[in-house]
Parts: C-alpha cells; sequence; structure tokens
C-alpha cells in the first residue's frame, strides 16, 4: 500500500511503500537530511516534525536524543519514524544537509552552505475587522506555523514592517538570523541576500562579497590599512593609541573608513544594494581587532598581554558604524591568545581536518609578527614570534615593500656571482630600487649556496669577488645591483647588518617552531602551511634553506595565499563554521616564548643557517 | 699549573665559548689560591672582550655572545663562591642595577649586557623582567647603586623608562643615580627627551657609557 508524504515548508510531494523511514522518503523527494551518523538514530540531527499518527511508535533512540516537550509537539527522527499513511512532515532548517560549495578562487576549499541568515517568504491573511491582530502579531503567528517561536525583531526592521506588508500585498519576506530575530523585512518574494567577509590586515584589507542564497562570491576588492600612516606594525599602532588623546578614535575612523569604502567598491561591481548585504563576517589579529571595535588595544602592548574580551562576538554592524543593512549583525572571530588573533583562527579553519591527524604540521602567517601554530594529535599550540619587520624590508638599508622597484626574487650565478634580478613592475621597465621580504630571502639563501656566506652569518672574505666589497663604514657588503642598472643611480647591497636582521628574524621564528614542537613532544614537523601574501611570495627552497622554520620536505610545504580571507568565508557561508571557530580558539595553547627558559638558547642555536652540503661541500665549507 | 697558565685558560674558555673548561678553570683557580677577582680580571674579563670586539668587527653575533656569557656566567659562580665577604665590595667599578622594564620580557639583549657589564668589573644586580617601576627604584636606593640600567623592546614599554625618571624625581633623589637605556626601539632622542643620563646601542657600548658615568660620578 503506498502512502503520499507531503514535505513542508517545500511542499515537496514523495510515494512511499507502507514502513519506509522518513529518511528514505526525504531522499527521494530530493531533501537532504543530515544525518551524519549515518541513519544509525544516535545523533539526532534529522529532526523533523510530523503532523498526524499515521506512523511507526517511538523507537528507543529516539526516546534519548528527544526530549518530552520534543516528542508531545510531533518531532521525531527521521530514520527512526517509519509511515504507515499518508503524512506531513515539517522539516526544520537546522536538519538540512547543506550544499557543498566552492569558497575560494583557484585553490578547491570546499565548504558548506549554511548561512546564519534564512530569508522566508510568507503569505499573511490581510487584516480586516474580524481579524484585527496587529502586523507583528500576525507576522509572529505565521512565524511559528513555520516552527519559529520566540522570534524578535529588530527595531529597525518593526520599523519597516508596516509599510514592507502592504507594499507586497501582505507576501513578505523576512530575513531569519540564526533563528533568534528578525533583522529585516522586504515586501513581497525577496530572492537574493548578500553577506560580506573581511579580512583586516595591519598593512592591507581583503574583502569579499557573498550571494548567500547561491553560496558564491560575488565581488572581492582589497585595500591598503589607512592607519599605516600612524605607524607600521601592530606595536605602533598601541603606541599610538597610548600616546595620543584621541589616538585611538583616530585609528578606529580610519579602519571604519576603509572597510566602508571596501564594501562599497564591492557593492558597486556586483550591483548589490547596501540594505542587502545583511551579514558580515571579520578576521582581524588582536590589535586590529580591539581598534575596529573602539576598544582601547593600550594592554595588548605590555605583558602579560591581556586581551579586553577573546572569544566571538555578534554586534550590530550600525554600533560600530558599517554601512551594512540598518539591523544587520557583524561576527568577528574569537582570539586565540596574546597577539595570536582570529585571522590565525580562520587559518586554522582552513585546516581543520589535520588537527587530529596524526602528523604535525606548522601552520605560519608570517607578517610584521610571527602567529604560528603547531598542530596535530588533536592539539593546537599557538605562539607569536618577535619577527620584527625585517621581512617586510623594514631594519634592511636597501629594503623595501613589495611595490614596483622592488627586487621579489633573485639568482646568484656560482661561478662568475652575476645576480639575475626578478623585479616587481619588471615588464614595463621599472629597475630596481630596492629589496622587498622575498628578495632579501631570496638573496640570503643565494649567498649561502654559492659559498660567500657562512653558517654563522659571515661573509665569507675567502672568496674574491668584486661584489663583495668593504662599505664606506668599513662594513662587509654584497652588491645587488650596480648604479648603472639601479633607478636610484647608486648601488644595492645587502649589508653584514642586513644578514644579522635577517637571523635575528628567522631565529624568532624558529624558535619559537622549535618549542612548540618540544610542547608537542615530537621531534621533527611533517607538513608546513605557509599563509599569508608574504608566505605566497617567498621561494619555499629559499626559505629552506635559511632555516626560517625547521627542516621539512620541500613537497609538504604548501603555500596557501589569504587563508584568512579564506576562514572568513567559511564562516560567513556556514554558521556552524563559527562555533567551530570557538571551539578551535577555545582548545589553543598558547606558549609565550620569550620567558619559557629555553628560549634563550633555543634562539641563539637558531640564528645559524643550515648547511648547505651541495655548494657549500664543494668549496669545503659549511 | 701557573697562574698565567690558569687565566689563559679562562681566556680560552671564553674565546671558545666552552662553560665546561670555563668551570674547570675555575675550579684551578680557587684551589690554586688565586684572588677571585684577579681571575675574574685576567681570564675571564680578557676573554669576553675578545668577544666584544669580534662582535663589534662583525665577526661574532647574538649566539655566540649568549654562548660565551654562559660561560662566563658559569665561571663567575664558583669564583664567587671563594670571595671573603668583607670583599665583596672591593675592587669594583661601580655598582648598576639592571632590568627589563615594566610590561616587557623579552630579555636576552639585557643577560648580554649584564655580563658584559661584569665583566668589566662592575658589580651586577639583576631584577629580571617585567620589573615595576616601583620596585625598580626601591631596590635602587637599597642597594645603594651608582648606575640604574633597562631594556624596553617595544615602544608600548618605552613609557616605563620615562616613568623611572619621573618617580625618581618625585622623591627627589634624581641626582643619586645616573640612567642608562637601551632596547631596540629606544633612540638617543628618546633618551634625553625623558632626562636620562645614557643611551647604548649594543653591550659594549653599554660597559664603555657606564664607564662614562661613573666617571662623571666621580666614583
Amino acid at each position: 500500500m503506498a502512502h503520499t508524504i507531503i514535505f513542508q515548508p517545500d511542499g515537496a510531494r514523495a510515494q512511499c511503500a507502507d514502513g519506509d523511514t522518513l529518511l528514505t522518503v526525504s531522499g527521494g523527494a530530493g531533501i537532504e537530511l543530515e544525518t551524519p551518523c549515518g541513519g544509525a538514530g544516535n545523533c539526532g540531527k534529522c529532526l523533523v516534525r510530523v503532523e498526524n499518527q499515521a506512523m511507526s511508535a517511538i523507537t528507543e533512540p529516539e526516546r534519548e536524543s528527544l526530549s518530552t516537550e520534543e516528542i508531545a509537539m510531533g518531532f521525531r527522527l527521521a530514520c527512526q519514524c517509519r509511515a504507515h499513511g499518508d503524512m506531513t512532515v515539517f522539516i526544520p532548517e537546522t536538519s538540512r544537509q547543506s550544499r557543498q560549495i566552492i569558497v575560494s578562487d583557484g585553490r578547491a576549499v570546499s565548504g558548506r552552505l549554511k548561512p546564519g541568515l534564512a530569508c522566508l517568504i510568507l503569505k499573511l491573511d490581510k487584516p480586516s475587522l474580524n481579524d484585527p491582530r496587529d502586523d507583528w502579531q500576525r507576522l509572529s503567528e505565521a512565524l511559528a506555523a513555520r516552527d519559529f517561536y520566540n522570534i524578535k525583531i529588530d527595531y529597525t526592521a518593526l520599523r519597516q514592517l508596516p509599510g514592507a506588508l502592504r507594499a507586497g500585498a501582505w507576501t513578505i519576506s523576512v530575513v531569519l538570523w540564526q533563528a533568534r530575530e528578525i533583522i529585516a523585512v522586504f515586501p513581497g518574494e525577496k530572492e537574493k541576500i548578500y553577506g560580506a567577509a573581511i579580512d583586516i590586515g595591519t598593512t592591507t584589507l581583503a574583502g569579499f562579497l557573498g550571494d548567500l542564497t547561491a553560496g558564491e562570491i560575488v565581488a572581492q576588492a582589497a585595500a591598503a590599512n589607512s592607519q599605516v600612516r600612524f605607524g607600521d606594525d601592530v606595536i605602533s599602532r598601541v603606541s599610538h593609541c597610548m600616546m595620543e588623546d584621541d589616538g585611538l578614535e583616530r585609528l578606529n575612523r580610519a579602519i571604519i573608513g576603509d572597510v566602508n569604502q571596501l564594501l562599497e567598491r564591492m557593492r558597486a561591481k556586483a550591483g548589490v544594494d547596501k540594505g542587502d548585504v545583511l551579514d558580515m563576517t571579520v578576521v582581524f589579529n588582536t590589535v586590529m581587532h580591539h581598534i575596529f571595535l573602539g576598544i582601547r588595544p593600550d594592554w595588548l602592548g605590555r605583558a602579560p598581554f591581556t586581551a579586553a574580551v577573546r572569544g566571538p562576538l555578534n554586534i550590530k554592524a550600525r554600533d560600530v558604524g558599517l554601512a551594512l543593512a540598518t539591523g544587520a549583525y557583524l561576527h568577528c572571530l574569537p582570539i586565540e591568545a596574546g597577539f595570536v588573533g582570529a585571522d590565525n583562527v580562520a587559518v586554522l579553519l582552513t585546516q581543520r581536518a589535520a588537527i587530529d591527524d596524526e602528523q604535525t604540521t606548522l601552520v605560519i602567517d608570517i607578517g610584521t609578527n610571527g602567529e604560528i601554530n603547531l598542530i596535530g594529535n588533536g592539539r593546537v599550540l599557538a605562539a607569536s614570534c618577535a619577527t620584527g619587520p625585517a621581512f617586510e624590508g623594514a631594519q634592511i638599508k636597501h629594503g623595501m615593500r613589495a611595490a614596483p622597484g622592488a627586487i621579489e626574487h633573485l639568482t646568484i650565478d656560482p661561478e662568475q656571482f652575476a645576480v639575475t634580478l626578478a623585479t616587481i613592475g619588471r615588464e614595463n621597465g621599472v629597475k630596481a630600487r630596492g629589496i622587498c621580504g622575498s628578495g632579501i630571502i631570496d638573496a640570503v639563501a643565494e649567498l649561502r649556496k654559492v659559498g660567500l656566506l657562512l653558517a654563522d652569518g659571515r661573509f665569507n672574505k675567502e672568496i674574491d669577488c668584486p661584489r663583495l666589497r668593504l662599505d664606506e663604514k668599513g662594513k662587509y657588503e654584497f652588491v645587488l645591483v650596480w648604479a648603472t642598472e639601479s633607478a636610484t643611480g647608486h648601488d644595492i647591497a645587502l649589508t653584514q647588518k642586513d644578514i644579522r636582521a635577517i637571523q635575528l628574524a628567522k631565529a624568532a621564528l624558529y624558535a619559537g617552531a622549535r618549542l612548540l614542537l618540544r610542547r608537542m613532544k615530537r621531534e621533527t614537523i611533517d607538513r608546513v602551511i605557509l599563509a599569508g601574501a608574504f608566505g605566497s611570495y617567498i621561494r619555499v627552497e629559499s626559505a629552506l634553506a635559511i632555516g626560517l622554520f625547521p627542516d621539512c620536505p620541500v613537497e609538504q610545504v604548501e603555500v596557501v595565499g589569504n587563508a584568512a580571507g579564506v576562514g572568513a568565508r567559511i564562516a560567513l557561508f556556514d554558521v556552524d563554521m563559527r562555533r567551530e571557530a570557538a571551539r578551535l580558539a577555545a582548545m589553543a595553547e598558547f606558549v609565550e616564548t620569550a620567558t619559557d627558559p629555553d628560549f634563550q638558547n633555543a634562539f641563539a642555536s637558531a640564528m645559524y643557517f643550515p648547511p648547505w652540503p651541495e655548494a657549500g661541500a664543494a668549496r669545503g665549507i659549511l | 699549573m701557573g697562574n698565567e697558565a690558569i687565566f689563559q685558560k679562562l681566556k680560552t674558555a671564553i674565546e671558545e665559548m666552552d662553560s665546561d673548561m670555563a668551570a674547570e678553570g675555575a675550579r684551578e683557580a680557587v684551589a690554586a689560591g688565586i684572588d677571585p677577582l684577579t681571575a675574574i680580571n685576567e681570564g675571564l674579563s680578557l676573554g669576553m672582550k675578545t668577544m666584544s670586539d669580534l662582535f663589534d668587527e662583525g665577526e661574532m653575533f647574538v649566539p655566540q655572545l649568549v654562548v660565551a656569557a654562559q660561560a662566563f656566567d658559569a665561571a663567575v659562580a664558583i669564583l664567587k663562591e671563594a670571595i671573603p665577604e668583607e670583599d665583596k665590595d672591593k675592587a669594583n667599578r661601580g655598582k648598576v642595577l639592571i632590568h627589563t622594564v615594566q610590561g616587557d620580557i623579552h630579555d636576552i639583549g639585557k643577560n648580554i649586557v649584564k655580563t658584559m657589564l661584569s665583566a668589566s668589573g662592575f658589580e651586577v644586580f639583576d631584577l629580571g623582567r617585567d620589573v615595576p617601576v616601583e620596585e625598580v627604584v626601591t631596590q635602587a636606593k637599597k642597594l645603594k647603586v651608582d648606575i640604574i640600567a633597562g631594556s624596553a623592546l617595544m615602544t608600548t614599554t618605552m613609557p616605563s623608562q620615562r616613568d623611572i625618571v619621573s618617580l625618581l624625581k618625585e622623591e627627589g633623589i634624581r641626582d643619586q643615580f645616573k640612567c642608562m637605556f637601551g632596547g631596540a626601539p629606544v633612540s638617543p632622542e628618546w633618551v634625553e627627551k625623558i632626562g636620562a643620563d645614557a643611551y647604548a646601542e649594543t653591550a659594549s657600548e653599554a660597559v664603555t657609557k657606564a664607564k662614562e658615568l661613573m666617571a662623571q660620578l666621580g666614583r
């Protein structure tokens, strides 16, 4: 005997044989339910509500996962409940399986589409003298009929409600935030809603505008962080807030202005109205987090580096002055600890599969501060390494940011010591003006390779090479570009002092990684993930040659680009990932490297460059 | 083994960054009845001087200094045991209180400066890291030091150096102490601005400046 099952709110119909489970039937109707346990009845995820009694009795697994109230209200588990007649089955949004989507461009990082917002289209009864319920009550009751109880409404949405109901002839689209609060109402049937994911870096911002209905990025944009004029690194920003009376206010206004401009550019590109951008996730380092939220960062700059708040935050976007829909929330991902911020948590989201792995993975996001995570064996260790700004070209005689005229890569010929350059803007005839981080790392690695640099960081004066010479102060330097070839008309050189600055920076990172390894009781790193813009440009072989991090097979080093931005997008499209981020941040064990009794020795020994067997051995030096 | 041979061994131990050899030399010096202060000055300190000169020439770097300092400290610990109480104040160039300032925890540079000052005949009291401003001043008074030396490694902790000078002024004892500051973000301009007495960029410059400050004090 066949039965007819109607699934709501989809309105899908399916025929089934007597005794089929609702899980089987729903699958036949094209509705995918959450079944992490595979239909064994023990996860409780495939919760549905049934309207009549034409079905099998409550099973033991259902008694375990459902409360008495739920059972009284007609809730069942789809995998347990068998149809014995025609039925109407309501499927809550939370029980639906979300679609797989691609959240990053280029790299296939898959995520799920399970936004924190639901856009419900409701057809309400028109009021009459016999039905004088107020607009909100009418809406609340319509929501209750769809199984949404105790829903609040944002004040600004409430103000729109009467007009929207009438403009849409009593068909209204309501945007429900986390099944708790209506944050926007639209007349008629709203087809698309959008959200933004923003990664706020100390130097640059990356933004993504996502279609929350289709689960795709419709626009992206990048911008410079205009706080840069108040200092290059986070510590100088904190200093500015400490020293100037209106310092925090100025920095806050600068960053909010930047984000609003970024949002506006993306909306213009995709043709999206401000009022349709209804959700936002933000990731940043701890200092940017505080300044963005207008919270004093002063105490982050001094031991014990205490944050005002570490956990995830949902804040009305209008309260921080963001140009989103008026009722929209923004979600700040949680901070791990100290300087290890939400951007690191976002990177971890993209690498979460590696946490329970038996392999040990080192996740490095090199910027002005080197934040590192060592993950694996069910643990997340975190440390912040004071690398200083040398990798960004600061404190280097001819150092500069990655901009036109910067040497980004180079090789040195082992016989004649001729230098082959790759300069940013070379295709437009731009000559070298200085050297940026990735170029500096190449230069040091190549100098090691050709034997001009010894393992302890001294130049090898035994080698006769015209490029290796004494500078005006009588210190050794290696000329990368002769004046005739440079844009400045001066020689561009790497000095002994520059090499020392790089040694200090790389030793901070290396020693930090070593201390984390020891804390995890591991000897070696199996995999390295290089995140961040800088990580995308450095040559992995050069990084290994200078010992930027403990040795690892070169094919196990993965460059992942702006993983923090990807993490922000994952959290935008999948609300469960916000909870996952909170879990990861909470499980992170922070290791304060500077006060570790072994740090001094680890740091000192990390200053040496690894041996370079090929070239070094050929010249009799290691 | 003659005294000269022991001095040479102590010096070589530092130059070769060998803690075991340094400790062995120190024990031999004690056994031979050599005055501990002489053993430091004629042996260990000469070794540290070599290291410091090589550092200034760019031939040595932080790792070598750290390890050499450890060898130095190992030997000094043994020699100090042998110094009679009444002699402990004798024959030092001056007393220095050294610390990493309040709010800061980076102390590798400070540790090297400390060793270099000791090697140059200063009596150094190390208060460690993240030392509250009040504690610095209290201890400076109690230990009757000549110089207060403080290191700050972040721009956010540099104000602690200013606060030390301010507190000394507040208590009306500014003229009793010389203040010498350093650390990566610290500059001569900053030190002048806050009214301190000396800035040192490197450990060997700290020694030079400390000697100059002592000369100014006429001690």
